[in-house]
């Protein structure tokens, strides 16, 4: 079954084949004649295209005069223009000339008007006037343009409005003045204050300075006012009503001020020390929370141990009271005895008298030691900084100089009232043993001849 | 009168120079000296009494051979030995403090120096200068303030023990 379909399907191939090449030309002969007969349809066709273009040659003539007649007449305009534009450019040289000529030394005085109106711009810009008279400077950059170009002259307004704008300037930097505007307060609001200008130098309400800020036009709290003795003055001028008072005003019109928002506060500076810096304050609480003890006992203690030496009685409640009792305890001890128990009482004393001196004074030893610590390992983050992006910004290296620098200064706050500290407290204890150790038998001796 | 307000206004701006360590460490050396005046008028004048007074008490004692005898000699002998020392090791501790915060002082004063230099840039040494000599002036001033104690203190801790030991010489047993 399979063969037979198989067998079918090729017959039928042949079959189809030799149709298709029954349609060009079953026999070569045929295919010749085909070839003969196209030849001669192709000749025909070629003489038909000879005959068309000899008929149109005498259009591409006509075309051709066309396009060389034009090109005539515009070499003919291009040399008018050319000759045009040399005559022109020479009416325009000799009226430069005569311009320039009859400028004269007008020529110069826009110059230095144009000068003028630049500096003044940035004048006002940083002026704080500006923030009692907006807008004034504006006008100044349109001027300086039309300064700048040649073909505007300035009016005479203009120039004397730049008079007008100097002088008023000069006039309003010898007032101190009042007015009411916006303030932005330090916490983000706005606020209506009555704001008083010191000259150009300050701008002051509610005690507080404030800064001009030119960009946005606006005036804003400092968030960083300088210290209180400067804030009283700057209270003092706004409450002052056309008496004299002293006030502490900056001289360059704002810019140290914002120096000082700039430079960090107590908190940041700690921060700067970093964790060494952290822990240089912690030993340093620790040891003053020691030292708040010591005071209080030793002090309670030396107060009763006074108190024991003027009395008669023997109380229990203080060193030198328990001391004196082991004469009471063993009265009829030889004196050898008696001086044995007597130091034995002692050294059970003195420890607690003692106790966690040691800890201040090591404290005070140890706190500049870790600041060494934070200071090389401050130098170390430098010299990382130093290798990572060379030395060209030394804003890059200030992390590390200033953890250097903190932690040295938090170690030494540290150690120099603790070394004063346990000098105090080592005086008051030497102080009471001293007591026991060399006048309690004495004191034992006294009291001894006088009762007999 | 014109002359002492010249001479104020002088430690006033030298003050000013040196910074706030500066203050605190003339109040140290100011406290020092005081200090160490009433230690020497201690010595010149109140001390004499107390020296004579114990002598007295001793030489007024029918017996000076018996162990009561011998340990009040040793309670007066120890008493008028604290006396003597008395803030002796104040001002010795005082003495050690100048130098430790003159050297605050120094680190301060760099800081303010980092401070000028982080923001208007390394080149202008004019505004360093006032962080230069805040970190100079309180080194000067501490060391000035410790060599001046030096001496006096230990001074004052060989009187105190030589006048103990005198005081001891003074106070005969009797065997």
């Amino acid at each position: 079954m399979k063969k037979y379909l198989s067998t079918l399907f090729t017959t039928a191939l042949v079959v189809s084949s030799a149709s298709v090449f029954a349609q060009q030309a079953s026999t070569l002969d045929e295919l010749l004649a085909q070839l003969a007969e196209g030849r001669v349809a192709q000749t025909r066709q070629n003489k038909q295209r000879e005959a068309d273009f000899v008929a149109r040659k005498s259009d591409q003539d006509k075309i051709l005069s066309n396009a060389k007649n034009t090109r005539n007449d515009r070499i003919l305009e291009s040399t008018r223009l050319e000759n045009k534009f040399q005559v022109n450019e020479l009416a325009l040289a000799n009226n430069q000339d005569a311009l320039n000529k009859r400028l004269g030394e007008l020529k110069e005085l826009f110059g230095v008007l144009q000068q003028v109106a630049g500096d003044t711009k940035s004048k006002f810009k940083n002026s704080v006037i500006s923030a009692q008279i907006p807008n004034r400077g504006e006008f100044l950059d349109e001027f300086a343009q039309s300064m700048g170009s040649s073909s505007k002259l300035a009016s005479i307004e203009e120039i004397e409005k730049i008079w007008f704008e100097l002088q008023r300037e000069m006039t309003e930097s010898a007032k101190i003045s009042r007015f009411e505007r916006e303030v932005v307060l330090a916490d983000g609001t706005k606020e209506q204050a009555q704001v008083t200008r010191i000259g150009n130098f300050n701008l002051v309400a509610n005690g507080k300075y404030l800064e001009y800020i030119n960009e946005t036009g606006s005036v804003a709290e400092l968030i960083r006012q300088p210290s209180g003795r400067y804030l009283g003055t700057a209270q003092d001028m706004t409450n002052a009503s056309n008496s004299q008072v002293a006030f502490a005003l900056d001289p360059t019109g704002g810019s140290i001020l914002s120096l000082l928002v700039q430079a960090p506060d107590t908190q940041e500076r700690i921060d700067q020390g970093g964790p060494v810096g952290y822990v240089i304050l912690a030993i340093g609480v620790i040891g003053l929370l020691i030292a708040i003890e010591r005071f209080f006992s030793l002090y309670l203690i030396g107060g009763r141990v006074n108190r024991q030496l003027k009395s008669k009685t023997v109380s229990n409640d203080n060193p030198l009271g328990r001391v004196l009792a082991v004469k009471d305890i063993n009265k009829n001890a030889d004196l050898e005895t008696l001086e044995l128990k007597l130091s034995e009482r002692i050294l059970q004393e003195v420890p607690k008298l003692t106790s966690r001196l040691t800890m201040i004074k090591i404290i005070s030893v140890v706190a500049p030691l870790i600041g060494l610590l934070g200071t090389v390992t401050g130098m170390i983050n430098t010299f990382q900084a130093i290798t990572l992006f060379g030395t060209g910004d030394p804003k890059l290296m200030a992390g590390g100089i200033s953890q250097a620098l903190v932690t040295t200064v938090l170690g030494l706050v540290v150690a120099i009232p603790m070394v004063f500290i346990s000098t105090m407290l080592n005086t008051r204890s030497r102080g009471i043993i001293n007591i026991l150790q060399q006048q309690s038998a004495g004191i034992v001796a006294e009291r001894a001849e006088q009762g007999a | 009168m014109t002359l002492f307000i010249d001479m104020m206004n002088s430690i006033r701006e030298f003050l000013d120079t040196g910074g706030q360590v500066l203050t605190v460490i003339a109040g140290v050396i100011c406290l020092m000296w005081l200090l160490i005046f009433e230690r020497v008028y201690f010595y010149l004048k109140t001390y004499r009494s107390i020296k004579q007074s114990i002598i007295a008490n001793w030489n007024s004692r029918t017996e000076r051979y018996s162990w009561n005898a011998e340990h009040i000699r040793m309670a007066n002998v120890s008493r008028a030995s604290e006396l003597l020392n008395q803030n002796v090791a104040l001002i010795q501790s005082l003495v050690v403090l100048c130098p430790l915060l003159g050297l605050l002082g120094t680190v301060t004063g760099m800081i303010q120096v980092f401070d000028v230099m982080a923001i208007s840039g390394s080149g202008n040494a004019r505004s360093m200068a006032s962080g230069v000599s805040r970190a100079t002036i309180p080194t000067m001033a501490g060391m000035v303030g410790s060599l001046s104690g030096v001496f006096v203190v230990t001074w004052l801790q060989r009187t105190s023990k030589r006048r103990t030991e005198l005081l001891e010489d003074n106070l005969p047993m009797a065997h």
